[in-house]
């Protein structure tokens, strides 16, 4: 049973994640979109690579965020023009998943610092009592 | 050859696990040889153990949970028992065997009968009352399935070889790390959850992807029954929470079997960073159980009542509003830890605030109600219960939410108290009350009313009786999971919740003789109309049992309570609805994949129990050849005629004459809601439909599915990425990532992987104007890009691990390999994904569901760039900044 081509137009209020525009033209537009993308993600790893490498450019006490920054930018171009999500109507369930994905991400990282620090400075523990602790 | 493995690891020195495996072993060879005797093999093998039907998978994981709290309730039995004894003395079992108990019982009691039980009711109901014929993946529901029956046999299996887990249902390190608990107990224990929340994630996926992608034509999101928001909500909560859970499971694992030093109390390594990742899982996993028991009291109140639930919209609302507020409290399960006011009070507050959406359903439920002619039926008499059980239960949780008063109260029988008036009075009541209510939909005729009463006064009374108790002992100071005692004022109230058990007993076998009275006078209890409560939803519609299709032809929902509206219209018009124009329609074909996944998982998981690694092996090629034989397969559907279909409908029909020309005793028609229409609910702008045209095609079905699966695992990655954040500086005198890192090694890497995803781009866009020499060069540059990656990166952990700077040097280096080795893993197993693909391509070209898979594999080759830019920017370039 050879399975039949799949119609596009018929539900064209919805779209699945990474699909990109058919028709006239399509292949030269979505190569040039990669394109794109690659241009600006190399562009921002070679940033990163540049802040990190002790620039004195950028304030040393800046460092982590302005790399945090880079790597969400750099997130955001590969979401963009590699994998197509876009903040278009037919994306919409894509997008709202994404985010719902990204807050709960962000919660994890940012909840655990955030209580993990509290606990590391409200429990003072210096690292020799607790080798001298943990020995025989 | 067989690892840990020995005569030494059967009990035969304890008495109670010994005769207890030895009658175990016997009914089950019993009931096997009963199977043979009676030639039900092909029976079974056919119709459900291969089955995808979603139907009977919810049948079978109904089954699984049932038999699992006879299982947990006998646990809980003996626990009660030795605490009723052991006042100034040892009582019957001895420590390590109480621990074990009282271990098994929380693990069971909540993967392994609250979890099956409430996807089995999801699972029965969803696709039901959202019309369609089955959910979005069918196998991978029934590899669900199996693989959640995996771990309960792995679970089981720990009776009678070996030991369980000492260490309580969350084994917490560093108790459970090697050091203090040398045995296989806690290895059991995490491979078998390992192994069910493989099974769970997928469930999730499925059901997301299900309820978003698959709806009736007209089923607009606002025209969904409450209990499809109540599982979209569980189902949400199950894709975004089980992946913290695994990634926290396979930390404490490699701790284990690997020497890493994430948990442990020396080496840097922090015990309460595992306290923190699992109650990130473990407080939306209470959700996961409790929103679709409040779904079913929807359900079940609003037909009870007669009436349209009343605040659909503010349901819905506060619905939501648990799904992202559950997120967002975890910090409550430890207050005690020393976290300081800032954070205790920040978690406190959002505790509290949780209970406004659930005082919203409260009142909701009791304005439906409000004047409406309530039947008393046995479904109704637990959502009664509930309501004012779970009252209790939340509001004790609200005095537990006040961090001063839980620095008394923790870790006391008072918290024992509250989560299991919680857990027993909202989910336990809540899937009786769905079983009572839907067995009749699932098997064509109603469970006995007496034995139902019998059961539901028993369980009330003995769960009161049990319980109370507990919260005046907490209040009195007795800790939970003593083994023995010598307060006199304790005594009393121990024997009086032992007695309260005893009175749970006798509701599990009034259960136990309602199901077997009922299957007996099924005759007397049959449901011919297909409607026996006077329902409100969808899923009455159809016949009972259901035909495995659903329904016939895809019933058009016009306003809420679809099912309401038709049948008004019907029972005034004294006729059905008009006959459809049937079509034919695919279904998809049984599957042995679930069950043949399902036994490699076994193999693996009592391999990497007992460090049998010929067996761990076999086991894992095994699982790799069922999903590349899962792939490959040509056929998944077949054709069901529009003659069958139409002569099973009207079989339908003509048992729904009797209910519609009124001669059905019990169904109403209500005035106020008689037009078909309610003009309350359908705006007119709107097209009857509301815009939605039905089930969307199978690519965006499967795009979505597999853009949930990856959100999952960006969610686990991010465990493992806080993992890194909190240890990175704990170094334990060791090397630093300055010390370690090189730019250069990450910058090729880097690079690699970045051209990689950009091939694998070409490669998809070749394969959309089916070019297939362009498909396979771009997809061969992409794959050796991958490959140089994976080599660089092996070659620098082997240089780690050979100058002294192993994972097993200190939690910085343990958390670094796992988190960049996890994403190696990925990259590892895209590569053979990539392999097998590229054979299928060649063999078969360009079919659609080859092309739906290269869209699937594209996400998840650049999903794995995304990650990477988060490891190269903020853990090789941060560490060497």
């Amino acid at each position: 049973m050879i399975e039949e081509e799949e119609a596009y137009g018929e539900f064209d209020d919805d779209a699945a994640p990474g699909d990109q525009e058919h028709g006239a033209h399509a292949v030269a537009r979505s190569v040039r979109n990669y394109l794109i993308g690659l241009a600006l993600a190399t562009l921002l790893t070679a940033s990163s690579f540049w802040v990190a490498s002790g620039t004195g450019l950028i304030y040393q006490p800046g460092v982590p965020m302005a790399l945090a920054a880079l790597a969400v930018a750099q997130m955001g171009v590969h979401l963009a023009f590699f994998l197509h999500i876009t903040t278009g109507p037919d994306n919409l369930n894509n997008a709202l998943a994404l985010a719902f994905g990204v807050f709960v991400v962000s919660l994890v990282i940012l909840g655990s610092l955030w209580i993990m620090y509290h606990l590391n400075a409200n429990m003072v523990m210096p690292a020799d009592m607790m080798n001298m602790h943990m020995q025989p | 050859m067989l690892g840990k493995l020995s005569w030494a690891a059967i009990p035969f020195d304890e008495p109670i696990p010994l005769v207890t495996s030895i009658v175990v072993i016997l009914g089950v060879l019993g009931l096997l040889s009963f199977i043979t005797v009676k030639g039900y093999w092909h029976y079974l093998w056919h119709e459900w153990i291969t089955s995808v039907d979603h139907k009977k998978i919810g049948i079978m994981y109904c089954m699984l949970a049932l038999v699992m709290l006879l299982r947990g309730f006998a646990d809980a039995i003996m626990m009660r028992a030795q605490q009723a004894l052991a006042f100034n003395a040892p009582g019957y079992l001895d420590a390590g065997h109480f621990d074990q108990i009282f271990s098994a019982h929380g693990t069971i009691m909540i993967f392994f009968v609250a979890m099956p039980f409430v996807i089995g009711l999801m699972n029965f109901v969803v696709p039901l009352q959202l019309g369609v014929r089955d959910v979005a993946f069918p196998t991978f529901n029934s590899v669900s399935l199996w693989l959640t029956a995996s771990a309960v046999l792995l679970i089981n299996l720990s009776l009678f070889i070996g030991e369980f887990s000492q260490a309580g249902w969350l084994v917490y390190p560093p108790l459970s790390e090697l050091k203090y608990s040398p045995g296989v107990g806690v290895d059991y224990y995490l491979w078998s959850l390992q192994i069910s929340g493989i099974g769970t994630l997928l469930t999730g996926v499925n059901f997301v992807t299900t309820i978003l992608k698959l709806r009736a034509p007209g089923m607009i999101l606002t025209r969904m029954p409450i209990f499809c928001w109540t599982a979209l909500a569980a189902n949400l909560l199950i894709v975004a929470a089980f992946p913290i859970l695994t990634a926290t499971f396979a930390m404490l694992l490699l701790d284990r079997y690997a020497g890493f030093h994430f948990f442990s109390a020396d080496m840097g390594g922090n015990p309460m960073m595992y306290v923190n990742l699992i109650w990130a899982w473990g407080h939306p996993e209470v959700y996961i159980l409790i929103l679709p028991a409040f779904g079913i009291f929807s359900e079940v109140i609003s037909t009870f009542s007669g009436k349209p639930l009343f605040g659909y919209r503010s349901m819905i609302i506060a619905t939501m509003a648990i799904c992202i507020l559950s997120f967002l409290v975890w910090l409550h399960h430890f207050f005690t830890m020393g976290a300081g006011a800032d954070v205790n009070g920040f978690f406190g507050i959002m505790t509290m605030i949780i209970a406004v959406p659930t005082g919203v359903k409260i009142f909701n439920w009791l304005f439906t109600m409000w004047s409406g002619r309530v039947r008393f039926e046995v479904p109704m008499l637990w959502a009664l219960a509930f309501m004012a059980t779970f009252l209790i239960g939340g509001m004790t949780g609200v005095l537990l939410a006040v961090p001063p008063a839980d620095f008394v109260l923790h870790n006391s029988l008072f918290l024992v108290a509250h989560f299991h008036n919680v857990i027993i009075g909202g989910v336990l009541f809540g899937v009786f009350a769905g079983y009572n209510y839907w067995f009749p939909k699932a098997f064509g005729f109603r469970l006995d009313d007496r034995w139902g009463r019998a059961a539901f006064w028993f369980w009330v009374t003995g769960f009161y009786l049990a319980f109370m108790p507990l919260y005046v002992l907490g209040l009195e100071g007795m800790t939970r999971r003593m083994q023995h005692y010598d307060v006199a004022g304790w005594h009393p109230w121990l024997i009086a919740a032992a007695g309260g058990a005893g009175l749970i007993a006798c509701g599990i076998a009034c259960q136990a003789v309602q199901l077997v009275v009922s299957i007996i006078n099924r005759e007397a209890l049959r449901d011919r109309t297909g409607d026996p409560w006077d329902g409100r939803t969808l899923e009455w519609i159809t016949t009972s049992p259901p035909p495995h299709f659903n329904f016939a032809a895809m019933p058009n929902v016009i306003g809420e309570e679809a099912y309401w509206g038709i049948k008004q219209k019907a029972l005034e018009q004294r006729r059905l609805s008009d006959m459809p124009e049937y079509k034919s329609f695919e279904m998809p074909h049984h599957s042995p994949t679930g069950f043949v996944a399902a036994f490699f998982a076994v193999i693996a998981g009592f391999a990497l129990i007992w460090h049998i690694w010929w067996l761990v092996i076999i086991g894992l090629i095994g699982g790799f050849g069922v999903f590349i034989g899962f792939a490959w397969r040509d056929v998944s559907e077949y054709d069901l005629t529009a003659e069958e279909v139409a002569e099973a409908d009207a079989r339908r029909r003509a048992a729904r004459i009797d209910l519609v020309e009124g001669r059905e005793p019990g169904i109403t028609k209500v005035e106020y809601s008689g037009e078909s229409a309610d003009p309350h609910h359908v705006h007119a702008h709107m097209e009857p439909d509301g815009g939605h045209k039905g089930p969307a095609p199978k690519r965006i079905v499967v795009g979505y599915g597999f853009w949930i699966f990856l959100l999952s695992d960006f969610v686990m990655f991010s465990g493992f990425y806080a993992a890194y954040a909190v240890l990175s500086h704990a170094n334990a005198g060791g090397p630093t990532a300055r010390n370690l890192f090189d730019f250069k090694t990450v910058a090729i890497e880097t690079g690699f992987l970045l051209l990689s995803s950009f091939a694998c781009g070409l490669a998809t866009i070749a394969s959309h104007v089916k070019n297939l020499f362009w498909t396979q060069i771009g997809y061969a540059v992409t794959g050796l890009l991958g490959l140089g990656f994976l080599g660089i990166e092996i070659s620098e952990f082997v240089r780690m691990v050979q100058e002294g700077a192993g994972p097993d040097r200190s939690a910085f280096l343990s958390s670094f390999f796992a988190l960049v080795g996890c994403h190696g893993l990925h990259v590892t197993c895209g590569l053979l994904w990539l392999g097998a693909m590229m054979a299928q391509f060649k063999a078969k070209g360009f079919t659609p569901s080859i092309l739906r898979r290269g869209m699937c594999f594209g996400l998840f080759w650049h999903a794995l760039d995304i990650i990477w830019v988060g490891i190269f920017t903020n853990v090789y370039l941060l560490g060497l900044s």
